[in-house]
C-alpha cells in the first residue's frame, strides 16, 4: 500500500499517518514512513526518537560531467531497498522513517538528500514495500514531484472554513505523475454530526474516514508521543484503524 | 513584496507560511516585529527554536514568543524553558476561537471578549500602542 496524507497546516495529517503508518506495519509488515515536510512532524506521531533522519551527504553522488540525469543521484551501487536499510531510522512495530532533511537556518545544504529522497521514494521496489507519507501543509509543495509515489492521495480536513478550502484547492490540484488511482477526503476532529457530509459536499470528495475531535490526542501532541503509544485504546487511533481496514479493501 | 514596497505610515501584517520556509527568504530590515506562534508541544516548540534561531541569526528584528493554546502554568513554564529570555506573550486555549473557526469568522468580531482574543488586544497595544 502506498497513501500520502496532504492538508492544510495544523488539519491533523502528521497524527494520523504516524498512527496509520504503525497499524499498517503491525497488520502488513514493512512501512516506510516517509516526511517531506521540512519542518519536524511526522518523527513524533510515529514514536521514532529522533527529528533529523536525512540521508547522509557520502551516500550521495555528484552527476559527472556530460552525464544525463538528475544533478544528485545515491552513490553507485547503493539501492534504495539498502538506503532505506541502511539510513532510515528504525522506529516501533518494524517502522522505518526517513525524511528529506530539516530547514535549519538560511543555508540550504538539503539538495543532496532531496535528491535521494525523491530517488529512493521512485525506485523503491513495490513489491515488500508499503509507503506512507505526510506531505507539507498548503497546497504549495504538494503535488510538485513529493507525492508521485502514492497511490492514494488522502486529503485530511477539518470542518473549518478555512481547512474546507485548502482542501478543495488540493483535489484540484492532485495532478501528480503518473496520477494516483484515488484522491479521498478524511474527515478530522470532527464534533458535530453534520461535519462529514459538510466535508463530503465542500470538498467534492469521498470521505472515507471521520475521525472524532479527541482529547486523547492532543493529549499525546503535549506529550510529543505517538498517539497509538500515548492513547491505543482512544477513539481516534480507532477512528485511524478503521481507516485502515476500508483502504485495505479498496486495494 | 516586503522588501520592496514603500508602505508609508500603514501597519502590514503579514501571515507567513507555516514553517521557516519564508523565514529563510526574508530580507533583513524588511519586518519591525517577528512573532513566532508555539504551541506547548514538542513538535511546535522544536519549529520555534530553529524559527528563533534564524530570526536571530538575521537579525530581523524585536522576537516574541506568542505562546497559543496555553492551558496553564505549567505550559507557560514549559516554553519559557525552551525560549529563555525571548519576550513571551501567552494566548490561552479558548473554545471561542475554535467556535470561529468552524464557522469561518472573525474572532475579534464575534468574541471581543474572549480571553483568547483579550490577550491579543494586548499584544497588539504593546507592539503599536493606541495614541
Amino acid at each position: 500500500m502506498r497513501v500520502a496524507f496532504v492538508g492544510k497546516g495544523g488539519a491533523g495529517k502528521s497524527a494520523i499517518a504516524g498512527t496509520f503508518a504503525r497499524l499498517l506495519a503491525r497488520r502488513d509488515g514493512p512501512v516506510l514512513a516517509v516526511d517531506s515536510d521540512p519542518m519536524p512532524g511526522l518523527a513524533f506521531s510515529v514514536g521514532v526518537p529522533v527529528t533529523d533522519a536525512p540521508i547522509p551527504d557520502e551516500a550521495v553522488q555528484e552527476r559527472a560531467e556530460g552525464e544525463e540525469g538528475p544533478r544528485f543521484r545515491l552513490r553507485e551501487g547503493l539501492t534504495a531497498a539498502e538506503a532505506v536499510q541502511r539510513y532510515a531510522a528504525a522506529g516501533p512495530d518494524g517502522v522505518r522513517f526517513l525524511q528529506f532533511g530539516k530547514l535549519r537556518g538560511s543555508s540550504g545544504g538539503l539538495l543532496r538528500s532531496q535528491f535521494a529522497f525523491r530517488q529512493i521514494l521512485s525506485s523503491l521496489p513495490e513489491e515488500g514495500w508499503n509507503v506512507v507519507g505526510d506531505l507539507p501543509g498548503g497546497t504549495r509543495q504538494a503535488f510538485f514531484g513529493w507525492g508521485g509515489y502514492a497511490r492514494t492521495i488522502l486529503v485530511v480536513v477539518e470542518p473549518t472554513a478555512k481547512s474546507l478550502l485548502s482542501a478543495r484547492r488540493l483535489a484540484r490540484l492532485a495532478t501528480v505523475d503518473p496520477p494516483p488511482d484515488a484522491v479521498v477526503a478524511v474527515a478530522n476532529k470532527v464534533r458535530e454530526p453534520g461535519d462529514v457530509e459538510l466535508v463530503a459536499r465542500r470538498t467534492g470528495l469521498e470521505v472515507v474516514a471521520s475521525v472524532p475531535w479527541d482529547e486523547a490526542l492532543a493529549d499525546a501532541e503535549r506529550q510529543g508521543r505517538a498517539p497509538i503509544d500515548a492513547a491505543p485504546d482512544s477513539a481516534s487511533v480507532a477512528a485511524v484503524a478503521s481507516l485502515l481496514d476500508r483502504l485495505g479493501k479498496v486495494s | 513584496m516586503l522588501g520592496s514596497a514603500e508602505f508609508g505610515d500603514a501597519v502590514v501584517v503579514a501571515d507567513l507560511e507555516a514553517g521557516i520556509g519564508t523565514l529563510t527568504r526574508l530580507g533583513d530590515e524588511v519586518v519591525d516585529v517577528v512573532l513566532a506562534v508555539v504551541e506547548p508541544t514538542p513538535k511546535s516548540i522544536e519549529v520555534g527554536t530553529r524559527a528563533v534561531a534564524l530570526a536571530r541569526e538575521k537579525s530581523l528584528g524585536r522576537l516574541v514568543i506568542v505562546a497559543n493554546r496555553v492551558r496553564g502554568a505549567e505550559d507557560v513554564e514549559r516554553l519559557v524553558a525552551a525560549f529563555g529570555e525571548v519576550e513571551l506573550v501567552a494566548v490561552p486555549d479558548d473554545p471561542a476561537i475554535v467556535d470561529a473557526e468552524r464557522r469561518g469568522v472573525a474572532p475579534l468580531d464575534t468574541a471581543p471578549d474572549a480571553p483568547a482574543v483579550q490577550a491579543l488586544v494586548g499584544l497588539a497595544e504593546s507592539l503599536a500602542p493606541v495614541a
